[in-house]
């Protein structure tokens, strides 16, 4: 036990002693994020959902739900496109657009009289983001809807009684909007003190907004870790060709302590290679700081695989410079398969999937959905039980790699 | 204690180590002699566990090397030849680790960094990172690695290669101290100097095999009283072996070439203008001669009929 933590003080001491190589790792990914999240924020590629709507109302109601789609960002991310039924159907099976949203004949009438609302809604499972995003600002919008409906049903009613007539539809619901509001920040508070405050907030969906750069988020990570990584799996050459691991193997420690020793240091390294990206990155991108410790957790719990994973590589090369050639040889198609250059979000359907069959997509989509709010903290949880298996799996065939190649 | 037995090693096709036998005891330096190649770091790392042994077996302090390696390899001390530290870790961290990887800990282990340190003249650059040493500090750190830990038993791979004089003598000095103590000491080399100043007992090992074995006195005693006479230059070596053989003096010719003549003799100095005369007398040219006394370069060149160093 002494001397595996004193091989953990080792290799920390010996990062240390070149901080150099330690700050690259962290340095290259936040760079890269840095000018792609410029580059992206001068009109780059975006993610955009189409949201079909076949309004067979077409009611005063049903035609605010489209517009819940309207606000702010959300505005730049989803086209709003009105269709008919059918020809919207055709075009979902077609793959050519994110949601289908069906709102039926009547459903105005139902939801002012407080009669169950029904409405449907497709989404096309080869996206993951954009249907997502859809239903949560619908669900989110219905949500507010039925607030609403406690407080300010008859103003309701009292527009849709209006006419068509569109000039004066617009005044008359600006006033009646100067009304609705001054009636909540009136009533509200007496009424349903805590609902009041959904009420009077912008029609947003929970959670965060979902934007190009924390989507980009997490690549930035998982690329800082795979450099990092890297770096540390290469230290087997070094300790080979220094002859470290050989006054190792003629110690009368168990192989075990090494292995554990590479795998803790590699840990506590990622952890702190990824720290300062995190804290710039939660501020810069806006993310909620009490997420920091769960992403900080995962990063240096499943960030591991990689570490394993370029360890297996670099132990089964012939020397230690086909070694670096076939790491990077892998590495940056992997990263770029695995959504660290550009988010899975913005790749071609066919390519989206295969993220989940690199090592590094299988750390970095939990990060994000994490990060989108897909799921809490618990979530990484579930994901970290198959990473862990297959971290511990490429650690036990390295050693038996070494083991073989070593001693014969 | 080492016990080393009908050991062999192949790599591949090649049988580097062709059955070689030896036992290195408590409290005296066994040597290792024999030129590149002849197999002396492949007995070492078949010793300390960092081979398998094609044959035969190795026992260390009576534990066999492969059946209980762990501890066999608790006693062992290697300061192999080539260096074996970390070189971006200080040499006082360098130390440390490598004690605590034999269990050291907390005053003992510092106290016998510092006198490490003091021992192969590191302590006042201990702080410093060993890739900013030169190569004869990095080798003083790389023998220092080896006997942190106090062991009894100590391996030693030509740790003075690349070693200047001043800091030989302290290695040498080391290996007497250890040796004094009651360490088992095993030590190889190419450099005769080294090990009749040093060792105990002697194997001469050559093509993987031991053509030789014994204390420094026994080895003499095969050579005999005989020095030995070398020449370089142009020979015919069937006219020189006649001139030779007519010259009816107590002589043994060891090597016999084109270029080179090699005789073992009695009273060389006094025979030697004899012996040139008749070689000159053959019309050969003669380039060098040297003359030296009997030693075990001398056995050497007779056992094998080449020079140790090649
Ligand atoms: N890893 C290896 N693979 C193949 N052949 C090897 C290997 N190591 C050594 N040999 C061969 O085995 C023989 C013995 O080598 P070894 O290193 O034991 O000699 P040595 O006596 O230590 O020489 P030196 O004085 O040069 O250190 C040599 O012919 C060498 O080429
Ligand atoms: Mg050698």
């Amino acid at each position: 036990m002494h001397f595996l933590w004193a091989s953990i003080r080792k290799e920390l001491k010996r990062r240390f002693n070149d901080p150099w190589a330690l700050f690259m790792w962290l340095a290259i990914p936040a760079t890269f994020g840095l000018l792609m999240s410029t580059v992206m924020g001068g009109g780059g590629p975006r993610i955009r959902a189409l949201l079909l709507v076949s309004d067979l109302d077409d009611s005063f109601i049903s035609q605010t739900l489209p517009a819940a789609f309207s606000g702010g960002q959300l505005a730049d991310m989803v086209e709003v496109r009105e269709i008919g039924e059918i020809e919207g159907k055709a075009l979902m099976e077609e793959g050519g657009a994110s949601a289908h949203l069906v709102i039926p004949e009547g459903f105005g009438d139902d939801y002012l009289n407080r009669r169950p609302v029904d409405i449907s809604l497709s989404v096309n499972p080869a996206q993951r983001i954009s249907p997502r995003l859809v239903r949560d600002v619908l669900e989110s919008f219905l949500d507010l809807g039925n607030y609403l409906h406690l407080v300010l049903g008859d103003e309701l009613k009292a527009i849709t009684a209006l006419d068509d007539a569109d000039d004066l539809l617009s005044e008359v619901t600006a006033l009646i909007s100067a009304d609705i509001s001054r009636k909540i920040t009136k009533v509200g508070p007496f009424l349903f003190p805590p609902k009041i405050e959904i009420v009077d907030r912008t029609p947003v969906p929970e959670g965060r907004p979902v934007s190009d750069l924390l989507l980009m988020f997490p690549g930035v990570l998982i690329m800082a870790v795979f450099f990092a990584g890297n770096g540390m799996a290469s230290n087997y050459w070094t300790e080979r060709e220094k002859g470290t691991l050989g006054r190792w193997l003629v110690s009368p420690n168990h192989m075990g302590i090494f292995w554990a020793g590479q795998f803790v240091s590699a840990m506590l390294l990622l952890g702190l290679v990824a720290l300062p990206i995190l804290i710039g990155g939660f501020f810069y991108v806006g993310i909620p700081f009490e997420m920091l410790i769960p992403s900080l957790l995962w990063l240096m719990l499943a960030g591991p695989l990689l570490f394993a994973f370029l360890m297996l590589v670099q132990v089964s090369a012939a020397t230690s410079n086909s070694a670096d050639v076939i790491a990077t040889l892998l590495m940056f198609p992997l990263l770029m398969v695995g959504g660290s250059f550009f988010p899975t979000e913005a790749m071609p359907e066919w390519l989206a999937p295969v993220a989940d069959f690199t090592p590094n997509g299988r750390i970095l989509e939990p990060l994000k959905q994490y990060f989108i709010g897909t799921f809490g903290a618990s979530g990484l949880l579930e994901a970290l039980a198959p990473v862990l298996a297959a971290t511990i799996v490429l650690i036990v065939l390295a050693w038996l790699v070494v083991r073989r190649r070593l001693t014969n | 204690m080492i016990e080393v037995k009908d050991l062999q090693k192949s790599y591949g096709e090649l049988l580097a180590v062709k059955g070689v036998s030896f036992t290195a005891r408590k409290g005296s330096v066994f040597g290792l002699l024999g030129p590149n190649g002849a197999g002396k770091s492949t007995v070492i790392s078949c010793i300390c566990g960092l081979l398998k042994p094609t044959a035969g077996t190795v026992t260390v302090n009576g534990f066999d090397i492969v059946g209980e390696a762990k501890k066999a390899k608790r006693s062992l001390g290697v300061v192999p030849q080539e260096l074996a530290i970390y070189e971006d870790f200080s040499a006082r961290d360098n130390l440390a680790y490598w004690g605590a990887a034999y269990g050291l800990k907390g005053r003992e282990l510092k106290s016998r960094v510092a006198y490490v340190l003091e021992r192969i003249g590191l302590q006042d650059r201990a702080g410093e990172l060993p890739k900013n040493y030169s190569g004869g500090l990095k080798r003083r750190l790389n023998f220092g690695c080896g006997l942190v830990h106090e062991p009894e038993i100590l391996l030693l791979d030509e740790p003075t290669v690349g070693v200047d004089p001043q800091s030989r003598e302290r290695l040498f000095n080391l290996v007497k101290e250890e040796r004094d103590k009651g360490t088992c000491v095993l030590y190889t080399t190419h450099y005769m100097e080294e090990a009749e100043n040093l060792c105990d007992e002697l194997a001469i090992i050559d093509h993987g095999k031991i053509i030789a074995a014994g204390t420094l006195k026994d080895l003499r005693a095969q050579v005999g009283e005989s020095d030995i006479i070398q020449l370089s230059g142009t020979f015919d070596p069937i006219a020189v072996e006649a001139a030779i053989l007519g010259l009816a003096i107590d002589s043994e010719i060891l090597v016999l070439s084109a270029g080179t003549l090699v005789l073992a003799i009695e009273e060389a100095a006094a025979q030697l203008p004899a012996v040139l005369q008749a070689v000159s007398s053959t019309e050969a040219e003669i380039r060098e001669t040297r003359l030296s006394e009997p030693n075990l370069e001398s056995l050497f060149l007779k056992l094998t009929g080449s020079e140790l160093r090649a």
